[in-house]
């Protein structure tokens, strides 16, 4: 494996992985520490008296500690010092006991109520009791998510939220797409929102398929902080658990608080070392036996199909259908006028990907007192992508604090810079292993300027050398010529104050923001001759992306003797500003300096500003009895700029309820020890995105450089939109079983997006591509279940955790436009991605083979026969996705192993279609020259009165193999997308606490970690299936996915 | 308190409205600026088409002619396979991007409008009908009186087809109209990037257009012939062309609205296209100049020029990439080679076969030689002596061959009026060439099947209008 350091050179050396891991290995190497004393007892239930093993018992602010046995008693050494003995169990209050001069200790432990009414986060960073929330919330601790850090945390919460489905990213940088509850919005955006320690973090938007590919390409959001910070994601999956966020929370929100000072005494460091590899995890089939060319010959005469010497050559066509790599004499790119034999390159795969990098190193201090908390964190991430000359780096600065400056009035602060960058992050597919000669030796492609005195091309042609001239460059080139890096800096942070009248009112005032801005340059030619010159082009772009919100929420929270009230006031403002700027060098003087003054004709420029605001009200009310049924009641009303002005306000309810059942009836069980049921019903209301009301002319650059040009928007506005509705219902339940070890919550939703706010496609002969109208309705329903617990405790130390989760999603477009019977998504060569009424969204349309009526493909003259039309050939959604994290704890050591689970759903794969045209897979070397007989049956009878029999007809393999071509025979290229992944593991051990005699350490933990490890179940032969949604369920030579393994080095001061 | 904020937040909205003007583009514009965007769309459309898969003419049509041939991905039109992305962008392009922008041209310069322009409208109404005449002798029955109305006033978002006879009969009165509206001694336009604002060049084209599709419709609308003799008898009001100097040609530019053809060619350095060997043999048999007008000889066979046939599998067909003649791009592939929508030559041939045919008085031989004449004329070429008289007399089969030698580059329209009149006789197909549609030469394109999803009862109903399938064998209204 190949670690490139150069790039630490740009960047503050605090961060050199090195010098960091060797700092960590000094304070390791301190000493051991004696122990003198031993406890013992006997630790009992306080309602039964039965004994209780598996109790762990430990010495407070250590890990010294044993566990109780069968008969619940335990032995423990401790230090001389030791004051305080902590015994816990889940389900049961944890006891502190004073060790004093006692030898032995007994206690009787009571079952712990505290323990099954955690806090969570909810709307506007409300704390909130989790039993008393009427919808689903998933949390997932920062601890989880550290196991197997990563550069983006949206890739930890894959598998682990049931619900949320996560397509993954390799490219340097990438950012993953999320989506929960599967796809609401016809063609708009389906993501959640994602709000930072109350700061709404843009993410970037991704309704169109420019969109979605810049997305993938840039990422942004979510993936952008650092995971390091971060102390807990709570998941609030449908519109029930939204409503106070407002419009953009119909798809669900992810709330991400991070960490603070609160709690620390005096200075605590926290410090996090990581270093993980990447290979790419799936390697296509490939045949090693005909080589490049075309009708069994292979001969390189000029990288076309040009003669030279009286042979014409064969690398003009890019595909594998040459002669049989024997080892016979040929003329190869790289042998100049020489011959050498013809020989496979079985691992030319293996040659062109590079061994990725991902370093990652944090350090945090923290501090605080009765008067306030301070956190900084600083962190380094840089990435070497797998394709060559890919990086991507990323410095976080973050700074959380708080003060009390009067027992009413406490203020926070928090900001986090962020900046990053990266080299070519538009490697995001190719088709180099689509299109290719079995022959190629990628290590001489990147060697290639050895060969510039040898290698022959056409007279006066210029190129690098490469295997062939006709379709491509070769790549190492292209990737060292064509380098599009990019800049961006973001800022989110806000200030808030806190007020607290009395002990049952308070107010909060609050303004925060997020801000972006991102360089990025393009090349995207170079100068060079082919046949003829063309001067090189490249354009840049600067975005500017800002988000800001001002809120104040009046809080009363008063008991009335069984009942308690807690109703909530607020306001909020919130602005959105966008501006792009564009500009093209269409033709370079000078090739390979990019500057928009090195123009050698007019230049294209654009230009765009968009602004948006809404202000909204709102109010909540939250009704308790008996601290066991408790009914929320929520309203807001918008008025957005984006709406007609006499339309443009909008309100919005909700209620939920949720009883404690066990607590209701008093039900006092070691079996069920606790019930919770939950219900609710909301509506979220959403606006338009800005400029859809009237109707425009698009600029469209000059005629000749002189006569410029407009041309009427293809798309028709309407300014009569209303704004959208989304509706959902949600039930559930909440059940702990044995005094807890065993949970299992369970949900059932229904929710439907009516009036989305739509650019309809319309027939082209009304003179536009769409009309803008709300139009539409979508429901989707399904279940999500949660299990958790624990399987073992077992004396010896020896624990095994689980957790499971599950969901299916099933929807429906229920209605478009009126008269309004599909929704094309998309269209690639005649197969298209749709949303048709009465069926699920995102069906796959094309032609398809021609079958009898038992399923057997009808073969004609041996080649297989399709019928016309467009027919269902796939649906791009999962039947279910889950996942299964297991937890084994032994004394320091943890094992832990997250499998992610993704069943049904296609994904049309237009890369292995053609790679089977193009003869580079493994099936196509079979029949090559025998000739191809396809399974299935011919018609030996009349088209009216068919009668079928066994095909036996042989056609020629190019030709049969032809038939893949996704490009025509459509369903040739639908794929399962299932799969079963070992999607985490890891390994960590918590050394020892008795090891550090100082009080400088406080803990370390080393980990080795892997992710995407291997996947355990695929029907796919020749990739992983799990490609981005970017794409939505189109696939061309997406760059492939990576499995990663490295270390992780946490240690506490 | 919460009604209070209700009202303070209420109040806050004043500004959305300018808030939410679009800072970013107009709500009007002159035709002056969209008139340059209508031609550019729609001449870009019908010569070439720069993305792959799109190519009507470059791809399809001028190898369904004869013109020219692939020496590889013989399947993107050269065998008669037609991959779906070009039935649906072209129908796009020409409706979307062309049509509409001369709607709006009209509309902002008709005499409701606020600054009405009789000149601007004629031209919109001309380029219409001509774009319109494009489409029906491509699909046959599209949608024209009810097409480019989604931003009507009563809004069609569905529009209705019409027959191939009916949609003639409208382009040919929208062409009158046009003509009629169209005053040299009125208001001037700009933005013309066809003519430079010449408005008698305009009425030359509109009216050569007229004549054009009345010749072809000829033989079964009986009225035909009166109105082209009416044009004939009063050029006044009907003046068509006259000259080389009148031909109907966009000049291209600097990039990127440069030609086309030198896109594909040159700054793409697409390496696919070699000339047919149907049309070089025909010019070598005629020894006739032209050749070197049209074509380089291949880098490898010496100065000779050579082709080869259409339909060659990519395995065969590649063996001929450096021996068979390729486009000269001299004169085709420059940055700011023209593209001809009607040349004075195919005016003179149209005459030549309406005077044949009986349809117009005139002397048909000395037409045809005007024809051949301003054809060679064209290239600054003189015909060589004793051309014409190896062609013997003046026939149905003789106006047409040399029409079709005169329209290299028009290979749509080529092949329209190989579809209808059957000439040139074209060679059988080489044995080793693989036709798709049963080896019939395409008779149209079938439509987008987006117009299946999305204007679906008008579409299937155009089936009984087009008198066959919507397949590539159904004959157009006008075949002879």
């Amino acid at each position: 494996m190949r670690i490139n350091f150069t790039t630490f050179t740009h960047y503050p050396r605090l961060f050199q992985a090195g010098i960091s891991w060797g700092i960590m290995i000094f304070l390791l190497s301190s000493n051991v520490w004696a122990q003198d004393r031993v406890l013992s007892g006997k630790v009992s239930s306080a309602d039964d008296q039965a004994l209780l093993p598996g109790v762990n018992v430990v010495v407070k602010g250590t890990t010294t500690g044993t566990i109780t046995d069968i008969n619940g008693t335990y032995s423990l050494a401790v230090a001389d010092d030791a004051e305080i003995l902590v015994f816990s169990f889940i389900g049961l209050e944890t006891k502190e006991v004073e060790i004093g001069n006692q030898s032995t200790i007994d206690v009787a432990m009571t079952a712990n109520i505290e323990q099954l009414s955690e806090v969570v986060v909810t709307a506007f960073g409300l704390e909130r009791e989790k039993k008393a929330l009427g919808y689903s919330v998933q949390e997932v601790g920062g601890e989880q998510l550290a196991q197997v850090p990563n550069q983006s945390v949206v890739n930890n919460l894959s598998g682990r939220v049931a619900g949320l489905q996560v397509s993954g990213n390799s490219g340097a940088g990438g950012a993953p797409e999320f989506v929960i509850r599967g796809f609401s919005s016809v063609a708009g955006n389906n993501q959640p929102l994602v709000v930072v320690d109350g700061v709404p973090m843009q993410q970037t938007i991704n309704s169109t398929n420019d969109e979605r590919s810049d997305n993938q390409r840039y990422g942004g959001g979510l993936s952008e902080i650092d995971p390091n910070n971060i102390a807990e994601i709570s998941v609030l999956k449908g519109p029930n658990a939204a409503a106070l966020y407002g419009s953009r929370a119909a798809n669900g929100v992810i709330l991400v608080t991070t960490k603070n000072g609160r709690g620390a005494e005096g200075i605590g460091v926290d410090v996090n070392l990581s270093t993980t590899f990447e290979r790419p995890l799936v390697k296509p089939n490939f045949q090693n036996t005909y080589a490049g060319g075309s009708g069994y010959r292979t001969w390189y005469a000029d990288g076309w199909s040009g003669t030279v010497d009286g042979f014409k050559g064969t690398a003009g066509t890019d595909e594998s259908w040459g002669a049989p790599m024997d080892g016979r004499q040929v003329r190869h790119w790289w042998s100049g006028t020489e011959t050498a034999p013809l020989l496979p390159e079985p691992d030319n795969w293996e040659q062109w990907w590079e061994t990725g990098s991902t370093l990652n190193g944090s350090v945090a201090l923290s501090a605080g007192n009765e008067n306030g908390s301070i956190r900084l964190s600083i962190g380094r991430t840089e990435q070497e992508g797998i394709a060559h000359n890919t990086d991507y780096y990323r410095n976080n600065f973050r700074l959380n604090s708080e003060y009390k400056f009067t027992d009413k009035l406490t203020v926070s602060a928090f900001g986090e810079y962020v900046k990053s960058g990266a080299e070519n992050r538009n490697f995001l597919r190719s088709s180099y292993f689509i299109w290719h000669h079995r022959q190629a030796n990628f290590d001489q492609l990147e060697n290639y300027r050895a060969f510039e005195g040898v290698h022959i091309q056409p007279d006066g042609n210029d190129e690098p050398p490469n295997w062939q001239h006709t379709f491509f460059t070769n790549p190492y080139f292209w990737q060292q010529t064509m380098v599009s890096p990019n800049e961006k800096d973001r800022f989110l942070g806000n200030i808030r104050l806190n007020y607290e009248f009395n002990d049952w009112l308070s107010l909060m005032v609050r303004t925060g923001t997020d801000v972006w801005t991102d360089t990025r340059v393009n090349v995207t030619r170079y100068a060079r001759t082919r046949f003829a010159f063309r001067a090189g082009r490249y354009n840049e772009e600067v975005l500017r992306r800002q988000e800001s919100n001002s809120d104040f929420i009046l809080t009363f929270d008063k008991g009335f003797g069984d009942f308690n009230v807690v109703a909530q006031v607020g306001g909020i403002n919130r602005t959105n500003f966008y501006k792009r700027n564009y500009s093209q060098v269409n033709e370079l003087t000078i090739d390979g300096v990019y500057n928009l003054g090195n123009n050698a004709s007019p230049n294209t420029d654009e230009s765009l500003i968009e602004e948006s605001e809404v202000n909204s009200v709102f109010g909540s009310a939250q009704f308790g009895f008996k601290n066991y049924l408790f009914l929320d009641v929520t309203a807001r009303n918008d008025w957005s700029s984006t709406l007609p002005s006499d339309n443009n306000s909008y309100f919005y309810p909700s209620v939920s309820l949720s009883a404690v059942i066990t607590d209701m009836l008093d039900i006092q069980s070691s079996i069920l020890s606790f019930a919770k049921i939950r219900g609710s019903w909301a509506q979220v209301g959403n606006d338009a995105d800005p400029y859809l009301l009237q109707q425009v002319f698009e600029p469209e650059g000059l005629w000749d450089g002189s006569v410029p040009k407009f041309g009427e928007s293809e798309q028709i506005a309407n300014a009569t939109l209303k704004p959208e509705i989304t509706t959902g219902i949600e039930l559930g339940a909440d059940l702990r079983f044995l005094n807890g070890r065993l949970g299992l919550d369970v949900t059932y939703y229904d929710q439907s997006t009516r009036d989305q706010i739509l650019a309809v496609d319309i027939s082209r002969a009304s003179g536009y591509e769409s009309r803008v109208l709300n139009a539409g309705e979508i429901t989707n329903r399904g279940i999500e279940v949660v299990l958790n617990g624990t399987i073992f405790q077992l004396p010896s130390g020896l624990s095994w955790d689980a957790a499971v989760n599950f969901a299916r999603n099933r929807n429906e477009v229920v209605e478009l436009a009126d008269g309004l019977e599909s929704l094309t998504l998309w269209s690639i060569r005649g197969a298209s991605l749709e949303a048709r009424v009465g069926e699920a969204y995102g069906n796959l349309y094309g032609n398809k083979f021609a079958r009898t009526d038992d399923g057997q493909v009808i073969f004609e003259n041996g080649l297989p026969t399709t019928l016309d039309g467009q027919h269902v050939i796939g649906n791009i959604q999962p039947d279910w996705i889950g996942g299964i994290q297991n937890t084994l704890n032994y004394k320091g050591l943890s094992v832990s192993a997250l499998i992610d689970v993704r069943m049904g759903g296609d994904i049309y794969d237009m890369g292995t279609s053609i790679a089977r045209v193009t003869g580079v897979l493994e099936e196509t070397a079979l029949g090559r020259e025998e000739g191809v007989i396809g399974q299935g049956v011919k018609n030996i009878g009349t088209a009216e009165n068919p009668e079928y029999v066994t095909n036996d007809v042989v056609a020629e393999a190019r030709t049969f193999y032809g038939r893949y071509s996704g490009r025509q025979f459509h369903e040739a290229a639908v794929f399962d997308g299932s799969y079963v992944k070992l999607r985490e593991a890891s390994v960590s051990y918590q050394l020892p606490s008795k090891w550090f005699d100082n009080n400088f350490l406080q803990s370390a933990r080393l980990s080795v970690i892997g992710r995407n490890l291997a996947i355990l179940f695929r029907n796919n032969p020749h990739i992983d299936p799990e490609i981005s949604s970017a794409d939505l369920g189109y696939n061309y030579g997406q760059l492939p996915s990576t499995r990663s393994i490295g270390f992780n080095l946490n240690v506490k001061f | 308190m919460f009604a209070g904020i209700l009202i303070v937040a209420g109040a806050c909205t004043d500004d959305f409205e300018e808030l939410n003007s679009n800072p970013n583009k107009p709500t009007t514009v002159d035709p002056q600026y969209l008139l340059p965007q209508a031609i550019q769309t729609s001449i870009d459309n019908y010569w070439g088409n720069k993305t792959r898969n799109e190519r009507l003419n470059f791809d399809h049509a001028m190898s369904w002619a004869g013109y020219l041939t692939r020496n590889i991905y013989e399947n993107e039109g050269d065998n008669y396979n037609v991959q779906p992305s070009v039935n649906i962008t072209n129908w796009e392009v020409f409706y979307t991007d062309g049509l509409i922008n001369f709607q709006k041209v009209i509309e902002f310069s008709d005499a409701d409008s606020e600054n009405p322009n009789p000149n601007f409208e004629g031209v919109g109404l001309g380029m219409q009908a001509w774009v319109c005449s494009i489409i029906t002798d491509v699909w046959g029955a599209v949608p024209y009186n009810e097409a480019l109305s989604g931003t009507a006033e009563e809004p069609i978002f569905s529009p209705a087809y019409e027959a191939q006879e009916a949609v003639y009969a409208g382009i040919i009165e929208q062409l009158k109209v046009a003509n009629e509206k169209l005053n040299p001694d009125g208001p001037s336009i700009a933005g013309d990037i066809m003519f430079n604002g010449d408005i008698m060049m305009w009425k030359k084209f509109i009216n050569s257009t007229r004549f054009k599709l009345l010749n072809r419709q000829a033989h079964i609308v009986g009225s035909s012939s009166a109105e082209m003799q009416a044009m004939l008898a009063d050029p006044a009001t009907y003046p068509m062309m006259e000259s080389n100097d009148e031909i109907a040609k966009l000049v291209y530019g600097a990039l990127p609205t440069n030609n086309p053809w030198n896109d594909i060619l040159v700054q793409q350095g697409r390496t696919d296209w070699n000339i047919n060997s149907i049309l070089v043999e025909k010019l070598q048999s005629l020894n006739d100049p032209r050749l070197e007008v049209y074509a380089t000889p291949g880098n490898l066979a010496e100065g000779e020029f050579s082709g080869h046939p259409s339909g060659l599998p990519a395995a065969v067909a590649t063996n001929f990439l450096g021996f068979s003649a390729t486009i000269n791009q001299d004169v085709f592939a420059q940055l700011n080679s023209p593209a001809v929508l009607m040349s004075y030559a195919e005016l003179k041939f149209v005459m030549a076969e309406a005077a044949l045919e009986g349809d117009i008085a005139g002397d048909a031989q000395a037409l045809f030689e005007e024809g051949i004449t301003a054809a060679f004329d064209q290239y600054g070429l003189m015909v060589p002596d004793g051309y014409i008289a190896q062609l013997g007399a003046v026939s149905k089969e003789n106006i047409m061959t040399q029409k079709w030698l005169a329209l290299f580059g028009q290979g749509i329209e080529a092949w329209t009026e190989l579809r209808r009149t059957g000439f040139p006789v074209m060679p059988a197909a080489d044995p080793q060439a693989q036709f798709e549609n049963d080896g019939v030469l395409p008779t149209r394109l079938q439509y987008p099947n987006t117009e299946y999803s999305l204007n679906g009862a008008n579409v299937e109903s155009a089936l009984g209008l087009l008198g066959g399938a919507d397949n590539m064998k159904t004959p157009l209204w006008w075949v002879e």
